[in-house]
């Protein structure tokens, strides 16, 4: 190997050594960063919010070792997505995060299709990761919201849909959305968190009224995820 | 020194941050009460000063229109329909897929208001005005909502504006004369009027503000009265357009005088003859039947009684001097309606009012219509009763009226349409029945992109 090749060679090999403790153990407090988010979010906490917006916003991007490749990756990720094809797009969103842990773009669609595949754990890493990388990106809280409202987790599913009427570029928009679900979503601890998100902002929400449970298990309605009455999940 | 600036600079940081998050509807908010405050007080400069300010707010990004129609179509059918918590769900769906499009927030704003959500109301039309601050139907929508909550002074202003950017400020002041006139909400109807006051000046301040009529929970439904069975005389034998030996027509139909320092009465004659029918059926190359027929669309539709137009081969219609042939575009047999189409386009059209609650008997109706030939014979009465009749919506009237009124229209001081004159008893006095206007929405026959209705509330 001639010495102009090998040179910049190690030295990105070098760099990258030297680089990955230091992210990893990024990523651990951006994590912490982003739950400070979700609970000070919660409690209405608005300073506190934006102390810990700002600590995200100051760590340095971590650097891509093609971002060529990963574009090219999230690109394909998304015509797959476009198609249906979730496993397609699953790897291919991978391997864009893979190229360049810094695409916010590949790691918001990796969270996105993780949830539509039901893998909540990954989908909460990957959001988490595009939300350390832009933490007011709308979208991505309105994901990281399902993720834990379909897991029943009612306070985090708070905290980030409160998060994501604060940073929704269209408020009213993402006030009628919030106010959609409030009303229509089937899965309680979702509705219901619409509904808390919306009181905790005091705005204006009809009175849910839920039917009481059918007295006997097999007199309840059949699911049928098909012809599911869930409020659309649009993202704000 | 460093330590210093950076803390300023976060400080700085922090109080931007929540005032664009917090600020956002507030903003445009205080800018539509500004403006709504000037309007109140014919502060024209300032109305327009705060539009401008509305005019300089960011704009939303563009919507998917494309996603958004469809949504707002089916709105659209449902509001006709009187279908409202479908209609809000549709409404709903078009405005997240297009939140740039300020007529999909207005009609939002609207279904919010007639499902009485008015905090919701409110905000959907603020935010409506932030887009398009010259839009009155937004404006108009706003004055009621405020109408709704008891805020006179806002509800006003608001009309005021409604007013000021009206593309036709005739229509508008009727809209404003409705509203003041029968709506049963206080603050609506005299907004409205204080609205006319301050935009036309000589609106009389007494006829129009109506203090008299409590007002009536307008979500609650109508109460009805209990249906007695009614004499055997009340059977489709009995009704009015089948005019056996009918005298010749008059030679030539009566014209409406100008207008002067005339009644109610000539008034509302004067405004309905250009828009009554005369309906002629012709069966085996003979006239077979006479009816009557009101023009409710400005593209020629014309309502009448499917009796009317019963085993014609085929149809003339003459409304107010003009003349034109008719096809049968929808009828059915309960209720008894028919929809024709004919060439007779003009802007001049019915309005039906979709109203059926108890408020309205006692009030005064006109009917007018051909009785055995008679054209444009006028006759006024009362609303006497409500009775439904195998499902049926009826409004039972004092005014008299004769076979060949059939079809007709029974209209309200307004100049809104109530009901469609359809039959009476044989027995007794001026026991006559209008299928209501209600029912002509209910039975599919209202077409919302042609005719104009005023939405059933259960306000007159």
């Amino acid at each position: 190997m001639n010495n102009t090749l090998l040179k910049p060679v190690l030295l990105l090999a070098a760099w990258l050594l030297a680089a990955s403790p230091a992210f990893a153990q990024n990523l651990e407090s951006n994590r912490y960063y982003v739950q400070q988010m979700i609970e000070l979010a919660s409690a209405n906490d608005e300073h506190g919010i934006v102390a810990m917006q700002r600590m995200l916003e100051q760590n340095p991007r971590p650097a891509s070792s093609d971002p060529a490749a990963a574009s090219a990756a999230l690109q394909r990720g998304l015509a797959a997505l476009r198609q249906d094809d979730q496993q397609t797009a699953l790897m291919a969103f991978q391997q864009a995060v893979q190229l360049d842990p810094g695409n916010v773009e590949a790691a918001n669609h990796l969270g996105l299709v993780h949830r539509k595949l039901g893998q909540w754990p990954e989908a909460e890493r990957a959001l988490q990761q595009a939300l350390s990388l832009e933490p007011a990106r709308a979208v991505a809280w309105f994901q990281l919201a399902q993720v834990y409202g379909l897991q029943n987790d009612a306070r985090r599913a708070i905290g980030a849909l409160a998060n994501t009427y604060r940073y929704a570029q269209n408020a009213m928009r993402a006030e009628e959305i919030l106010r959609n679900i409030a009303e229509n979503e089937a899965a309680d601890t979702l509705r219901n968190a619409a509904l808390a998100t919306l009181q905790l902002y005091q705005l204006p929400v009809a009175t849910v009224i839920v039917p009481p449970l059918a007295p006997h298990s097999e007199m309840a309605p059949m699911a049928n995820p098909a012809s599911s009455s869930r409020a659309p999940r649009t993202a704000p | 020194m460093n330590l210093r600036r950076t803390l300023a600079a976060v400080l700085l940081t922090l109080a931007s941050a929540t005032a664009v998050w917090a600020g956002q509807y507030d903003t445009i908010d205080y800018y539509v009460q500004q403006m709504i405050a000037a309007a109140a007080t014919k502060d024209q400069a300032g109305v327009l000063t705060f539009r401008e300010q509305l005019d300089n707010q960011r704009r939303p990004e563009p919507g998917d229109a494309t996603q958004a129609r469809p949504f707002r179509q089916q709105g659209l059918d449902h509001l006709a329909g009187n279908r409202f918590k479908e209609a809000l769900a549709a409404f709903r769906q078009a405005f997240i897929a297009d939140p740039a499009d300020p007529e999909i927030a207005n009609q939002l704003s609207l279904t919010y208001l007639l499902l009485r959500r008015l905090k919701e109301a409110e905000r959907l039309a603020v935010y409506a005005l932030s887009l398009a601050p010259g839009q009155s139907a937004t404006w108009f929508t706003l004055g009621q909502v405020y109408g709704q909550t008891g805020d006179t002074q806002r509800a006003a202003g608001a009309f005021a504006n409604a007013y000021q950017f009206a593309p036709d400020p005739a229509t508008l002041t009727e809209q404003l004369r409705q509203l003041a006139t029968t709506d049963p909400a206080d603050a609506v109807r005299i907004g409205a009027l204080q609205a006319l006051q301050a935009v036309q000046p000589q609106t009389p301040p007494t006829s129009l503000a109506n203090p008299g009529i409590p007002p009536v929970p307008t979500a609650a439904p109508p109460p009805q009265p209990a249906v007695n069975s009614l004499p055997n005389a009340l059977q489709p034998g009995a009704s009015l357009g089948k005019p056996v030996a009918t005298p010749p027509p008059a030679s030539s139909p009566p014209q409406p005088a100008p207008a002067g320092n005339d009644n109610l009465g000539q008034r509302i004659y004067r405004r309905s003859l250009p828009i009554t029918c005369l309906i002629v059926t012709t069966r085996n190359g003979k006239t077979d039947n006479l009816g009557s027929g009101l023009l409710v669309s400005s593209d020629g539709l014309v309502i009448t009684n499917d009796h009317v137009i019963d085993k014609a081969d085929n149809l003339a219609v003459k409304c107010g001097g003009r003349e034109s042939v008719a096809k049968i575009r929808r009828r059915g047999k309960s209720p008894d309606l028919a929809l024709l189409s004919t060439s007779l386009n003009g802007a001049d059209r019915f309005i039906l009012n979709a109203t059926y609650s108890q408020d309205l008997i006692g009030r005064d109706v006109f009917v007018i219509g051909n009785p055995y030939g008679l054209e444009g014979t006028f006759s006024t009465g009362v609303i006497s009763g409500l009775r439904e009749i195998d499902g049926v919506r009826y409004i039972q009237i004092s005014a008299p009226i004769s076979p060949g009124n059939s079809g007709g229209p029974v209209i309200l001081h307004d100049g809104t349409v109530i009901g469609i004159a359809t039959m009476g008893l044989k027995v007794g006095q001026n026991l006559n029945f209008a299928i209501a206007a209600i029912e002509i929405s209910a039975a599919g026959f209202f077409d919302p992109s042609r005719m104009k209705n005023q939405p059933a509330s259960g306000k007159p």
